[in-house]
This record gives structure tokens, sequence and C-alpha cells, in this order.
């Protein structure tokens, strides 16, 4: 309503409205009349005065709600209040170098049970998401930041590195190399300030430590050196800078070109000593109209200080309760493409297919390169999302004998996947 | 001694008069009040100076008026709860035609609206298509093309095609987050034959290729809902074209003094009308009420307040001529100007607005972030 912020004055003006009306007449005109007059007449130009604020703080409103908006990144915790979501998935698989799959015909189970708290009071944002799992319970993420407004955001806690391709370097359920090198969907515990300034976007972090703060747990959401294999060395002190360029923002296509970098130190626990490690990257990330294109390209080296008679050329990764050994040094690279379909199936409102192909190609000789893609399409349908793919691995973890380091059985395999979710 | 006793005597007189200022019984006339629903910002300020205040200062009825976006839902929760909220409804004229045909607006007869001051048939005062059964036009008002001068240096867009060419002039658009006007300016867009347009949107297949043209655009699209909003987000940079109305634009950029400008090129007019719920006890006011708003001075008023024409001849009569250039109507405005088809609106909104809402969910793009 119009005049909602003046009650009581509104009251006052009816009703010296109606009794203006009814002494109109000169007649009628008293002092008492030009005074209540007066009194009207300043009651109004207090309402001018109201509703020229209730405009200006529409436009404040207007405002904070672009603001907000134009950060993706920050988007998501950028209402006002606490939002609870969470998501029920089950997964279908078939390995092809699985003796029973013939027979069984695929396995099918409960994938996960997750809840998610996001939200903000005031400038201080929230975000967090624990994970069930049959096999580990775990948090993904969790941190606490505070909104600087146009001067960017800090986050505290466990969150996502900030390295290449953002928020994934995939489009599939599987994730691609980078994810298996912990150079993909990483989060680590730490403290990381986001920024937009124009066209760029500029992520700085430092790590204290991978998210637990407990090298030799391998309950965990990402990929991280851990203390579980041979050589024990874990990620300690790492800084991390993201600086991307978005290219044509508004038009048909848009593109992002970025760099990455991170170093860090390597400590080893049998030597009590640190070594060193870094990573580097480059990406392009091209929308343009209903096709998407990925490309990154980078390098990384672990220098660990292992005790005399443990090789180097690996690290002991581990995540999800297992571990594997990925090479110490190596180029990694990903290609991949996707097409969002124009379909018009009830109650269906995404259909993207992609092929994601991601490589790492090791330094040490004896090591055969790695290589992972992923045919597949991501169908959503109101609250229920489904990927479906086929996953070729070639010395990859999860497929037969294959391994991110040597001796593995340098064989294609295949898995047929299936993963159905509801989120809310 | 007498002092004291003029001076109490004057002191009784004023609080006796004072007390019955305060608490003499009004008259019905003065004790009412009507509730008025509008599209805010400065449309609804043209009509609080052009015809509400006026009206309270004649009357002593109090107005009170209440922004919507459009549309049927709230009416028709009113009348069928006979829970009247609303006196008096500014429509479109889409709305009025379908809101008069489901039985939730009053019919208004034609004798109940003011003669035009120098004599003659009110129906002849009217332009065609601004009365209807139930709603009487005020103003006639244009969806157009807006943009900010500042914002795309170079070549300045002067047509339709240019809102829709990202390419030539990039940025961010705004739209009105109906399917009305933008399906319609889609397929002129895409070479559709204006006198054409409704035979196309008639058949599915015509939906369907004016959404293929608003998906060229889509992932650099801003939905706005309230008219208010149109021209701030040009004022905010968040858009560098928008669809506004007319009369918005020409506030911000006069009374705000932005640099925004308007492409006339297929402007969609459309008319707006008052209307007076359907079983609403306070009917006979609401009416007395329309036919002060809808006279010839009235309108006339508010046109002097936003750059909106009046729908009667005799107010179109009494404007100056120089403020009739910024009007919608004014000829080098007018000539590929496009009237929506309210009738054919208020048979396929249904239809078509769902298809639309469907589509929106639809992204064009990859989307960034997928459920993981």
């Amino acid at each position: 309503m119009r005049r909602t912020s003046s009650t009581n004055a509104i009251s006052v003006i009816g009703r010296l409205a109606m009794l203006l009306a009814l002494g109109n007449s000169p007649a009628q005109a008293s002092p008492e009349t030009d005074a209540l007059r007066l009194e009207l007449e300043a009651l109004k130009q207090r309402i001018d005065e109201l509703e020229g604020r209730l405009a200006d703080a529409d436009q404040s409103s207007l405002d904070a709600k672009a603001s907000a908006a134009a950060n993706d990144d920050n988007a998501e915790a950028a209402a006002e209040g606490f939002d609870v979501g969470g998501a029920l998935r089950f997964n279908y698989v078939w390995r092809d170098f699985d003796e029973s799959a013939d027979s069984k015909r695929g396995d099918i189970g409960l994938d996960l049970f997750r809840l998610n708290v996001d939200g903000r009071s005031d400038n201080i944002l929230l975000s967090a998401e624990y994970r069930f799992y049959t096999f580990m319970n775990s948090i993904h993420h969790g941190w606490i930041g505070y909104d600087f407004g146009a001067a960017g955001q800090i986050q505290g806690g466990i969150t996502q590195v900030p390295f290449g391709l953002l928020p994934y370097a995939a489009h599939n359920f599987w994730f691609g190399v980078p994810y298996y090198i912990g150079l993909g969907d990483d989060y680590d515990m730490g403290i990381k300030y986001l920024a937009d300034f124009g066209a760029w976007n500029l992520q700085l972090a430092g790590f204290k430590n991978a998210e637990l703060g407990d090298a030799s747990n391998l309950d965990r959401y990402s990929y991280d050196p851990v203390t579980s294999g041979d050589a024990r060395n874990e990620q300690t002190n790492t800084l991390n800078a993201r600086l991307v360029y978005n290219l044509e923002q508004g038009s048909d296509c848009s593109h992002e070109l970025g760099g990455s970098g991170m170093w860090g130190q390597l400590y080893n626990r049998d030597t009590d000593s640190n070594g060193d490690y870094w990573a580097a990257a480059a990406h392009i990330d091209s929308r343009c109209g209903r096709w998407n294109l990925q490309l990154e390209a980078g390098r990384y080296a672990y220098d660990p200080r292992n005790p005399a008679g443990i090789s180097s050329d690996s690290i002991t990764f581990g995540a999800f309760g297992g571990t594997h050994e990925v090479a110490a040094d190596g180029n990694f690279g990903v290609f991949n493409v996707a097409y969002n379909l124009p379909v018009r199936w009830p109650g269906v409102n995404l259909l993207t297919c992609y092929n994601d192909f991601s490589v790492l190609d090791k330094d040490p000789d004896n090591f055969d390169n790695s290589y992972l893609n992923t045919t597949g399409c991501a169908i959503g349908a109101g609250p229920t999302f489904t990927y479906i793919d086929i996953i070729r691995g070639k010395n990859m973890v999860f497929f037969g004998d294959g391994s991110l380091a040597g001796a593995g059985d340098n064989a294609w395999e295949t898995r047929y996947n299936i993963n159905v979710g509801y989120y809310w | 001694m007498s002092e004291s006793l003029d001076s109490l005597y004057s002191v009784a007189r004023r609080t006796i008069w004072l007390a019955l200022l305060l608490w003499l019984p009004v008259s019905p006339a003065a004790a009412q009040q009507l509730n008025m629903v509008s599209w805010g910002g400065a449309y609804t300020r043209s009509q609080i100076l052009a015809f509400v205040r006026p009206y309270e200062a004649g009357t002593g009825v109090r107005i009170n008026m209440e922004d919507y976006n459009g549309g049927l839902a709230e009416l028709r929760s009113q009348v069928r709860s006979l829970n009247f909220r609303w006196d008096v409804i500014d429509l479109e004229l889409s709305d009025a035609i379908r809101g008069c045909a489901e039985g939730l607006l009053e019919p208004i007869p034609i004798d109940a609206l003011a003669p035009p001051p120098g004599g003659g048939a009110v129906m002849d005062d009217f332009l065609p298509g601004s009365l209807t059964d139930c709603a009487v036009g005020t103003v006639i008002w244009s969806t157009v093309i807006a943009y900010d001068r500042e914002a795309l240096s170079g070549e300045a867009p002067d047509s339709l095609e240019d809102f829709f060419d990202v390419e030539r002039f990039p940025g961010a658009r705004g739209l009105r987050r109906t399917p009305r006007a933008n399906l319609e300016w889609a397929l002129i867009a895409d070479g559709v034959a204006q006198q054409r347009v409704y035979d196309v949107l008639e058949t599915s297949e015509g939906v369907e290729r004016a959404l293929r043209v608003l998906d060229r655009i889509k992932p650099a699209l801003v939905w706005w809902e309230a008219g208010i909003d149109a021209p701030r987000l040009l004022e905010t940079g968040r858009v560098v074209m928008t669809s506004s109305y007319n009369g918005r634009v020409h506030d911000a950029a006069v009374g705000r003094n932005q640099p925004l400008e308007i492409i006339w090129d297929h402007q969609v007019w459309n008319i707006d009308l008052l209307g007076i719920p359907r079983g609403n006890p306070r009917r006979e006011q609401a009416l007395e009420f329309i036919r002060f708003a809808t006279a010839t001075e009235q309108l006339a008023e508010q046109a002097r307040h936003i750059p909106y024409g009046p729908v009667r001849r005799s107010a179109l009569a009494q404007l100056d001529p120089q403020l009739g250039s910024s009007l919608p109507t004014a000829p080098e405005n007018f000539a590929t100007a496009l009237q929506i088809n309210s009738r054919w609106w208020a048979e396929h909104h249904e239809r078509i607005n769902k298809r639309f809402e469907e589509w929106l969910q639809q992204p064009v793009r990859v989307p960034r972030r997928l459920p993981r």
C-alpha cells in the first residue's frame, strides 16, 4: 500500500480531508480550519518525502540483488537467511572387467545421502555439506565467510581449492584425471579470498593442510597425499592463486581464460623433513550457444623427502577410504566438449550430453600414460538429476588393474554407470 | 475579570470547535475510502497527481493505492471468496477482456461516464477499442526497447533487430517475464511480416520459432516483472538494452537525468483500463471514481505527468503539441507500431504462457554447475 509507512499520518489526513470537505465554503472557514489545512499540507509533504525514501530503498535493494547475481561464486550464499538442502542418490554400475558382470548384469546400491546448509546473516556467510556413504561419512566442505560487497569475499574453513577449471573439470559423474591426482574439485583447510574486478576474477588462498588435518584418515571426499603408504607424505602450508578473464559477457559466446598456480610443502612423517610440490595450469572454458568446450593443460611436480630406499617416483594419494599411487611428476590435459540439447520431453528441463577426455603423461619412462574418456548425458527432470555414462579408462584407478603411477595393466577397461539423484 | 472571562470563553470555544471537528459524525461520503490497484512507480504517481488527489480533495473519499504486476490470479481469488481488498483495478486490455469473460469484473454502462466538455457522444470521444463491456480505457502506453547510450559506445542501436543482435551490440538484455510482446518481437526480428505475427503464433511451430529466436539471446537475458525495475536495470548497469514501458524510460531520462534512449521501432502499444471486481459492495462509489478518473480533464492531466496518450479525443485536444512528440502516438514514433492483439492473447495466453514458463526453465547454455 502507498503510505503504509505513515499510517497515523494517513489517519489524520483522512479525517482532516473529510472535515475540510465538509467545511469547504468560505463561510465555514476559520483560523482553526486554516491551521488544519496547513497541517494537512505539511503531512502531504511528509508523505512525498517518505515515498521518495521508499523509492531510494527499492533502488538499494535492486543494486544489492544485481551485485549478488553478478558473482557466480558468491551466488549460492547470497540470499539472506539459511537454506537446508541435500540429495539422495543411487548408483548402478556394470564393469566389463569384473568377472561377475555378465552373470549379475551389474550392481545397484545407495550412492550417498547428503545434507547442505547455505546462507548468510548480514555479511556473514556459511556453506557446509556433509556426506553419508555406505562405507564412510565425511564432510565435503564447510566454511564461514565474510562478504565485502564489491571488494570481494573471504572464506575460511574447508573450501574448494582455486585451481584450473571450476567448479568442475568435467561434466560427467565420474570426473576426470585431475580429480584423481588432487588437482580437480579438491577441498582443503585454509583461507580463500575471491573478488571480481570487471571482467577479471581473482582467487587467492592459503591452506594449512588438507581438509581433515589428519593425513592418515582416508575417509575424505577429495584426493590428497596421505600417510597410509610406504612413503608417508602430507601436504602442508600451500599457497594458491587463480586468475581468470571473462571475454564477451552478455553475448552469444562467453570465454573464460585462466591461469592457476600452487606451491606448498610436502612433509614426510618418517624423515620429519619438508620437501615441496607445485602445480600450474592454464584453461579455457568457452560457451557458445549450446556448445561448451573446456581445455586445460598443466604440470605438477612432487619432491618428497622420503627415507632411504623408498622410491620418490610416486606419491600415495587417498580418499573414499582407499589409496592409490600417482606419478610424482607429470603433465595432465583435459579436453571436454558438451552440448545442451533443446528437448521438449514432458517434465525434462535439461539434457546435456558430453564427451570428457583427460590424460596424465607421467615423467618416469617406465610409467605408461593414463587416460579417461567418458561419454554420457545428464538429464534434469524437476528435482531429479540423472547421469548416464560410458566411462573408459586406461591405466586408471578403479578400472581393473590400472594405475596412475607405474605397473598398470595398460589396457582399456569400461564402466557403464547410471547415477540417479533427488536433490532438494 | 472580563478579560479572564473572554479568555476562558475563547479557550472553551476553541475546544468545542476542535472537538466538533474531530468527533462530529461525518457524512457517509466523507467516511468512504476505496482501494485502487495499479502498476506503481511513475505511472501510479501520474494517476495520483491527475485524478486521485483531486478526487480526494473534492469528495473526501480516501483512495488507497496498491501496486501489482498484472494478471488475474489475485482478482479471481478475491471475487471467488467475496473478500474484496481491491475496489478499482488498472488492467491491461487482455486481462480486461478475459476478466470480463470469466465474470470477474462488473459491467460498466457507457452512460455512467462523463461526457466530453464540448458536448457530443461519449462513444465517439473514446478511441476505438478503449471501451469494453467491463472496463474503461484511460491511456495508450507502449512497450519499447530502451538502451543506455553511455553503455553502448560507438554505433547506436535503432531497430528491433539490433536488440536481438548481441554480436554487434554486446551486453545483457532485459525483457519482461511474459510471452506477450516478446514473442511478437522475436518473430518480427526473424522476418515475419507484422500483420502475420498472430497467424504464425497461432501454431505450435510458430511459438517454437519465436522461442528459438529468443534462445539466441537467452544467455544474456535478465527478466523483470515490475515496470519500475526495467529502467533501473539500465541505471544500475545490469543490462545495456531492455524492454520497458515508454513512460518509465521518459521518467528516468527526464526526471532522473539518466542517459536513456528509446527505440520506437516496432513499439507494441496497448491500452490500460479501469475496472471493478464483480460483486464488490462498493461498486457505486468505485463507479463514481472511475467516472471522475476517465473524464477529459483528468486524462489530459495524466499525460502531463507521464507520456502516455489519453484515449479520449477531447483530452488529446487539450495537450501541448510539444508534449505530443514524446507520446507513442506521435506520427514519427508510430510508423512501425504494433497494437498488441489483446483479444487473441485473452484466448491463447494460458496455453502459450505454460510453454513459455517451461522454456524459461530450460537453459540454452551448458550449465556451469550441475548437481553433484
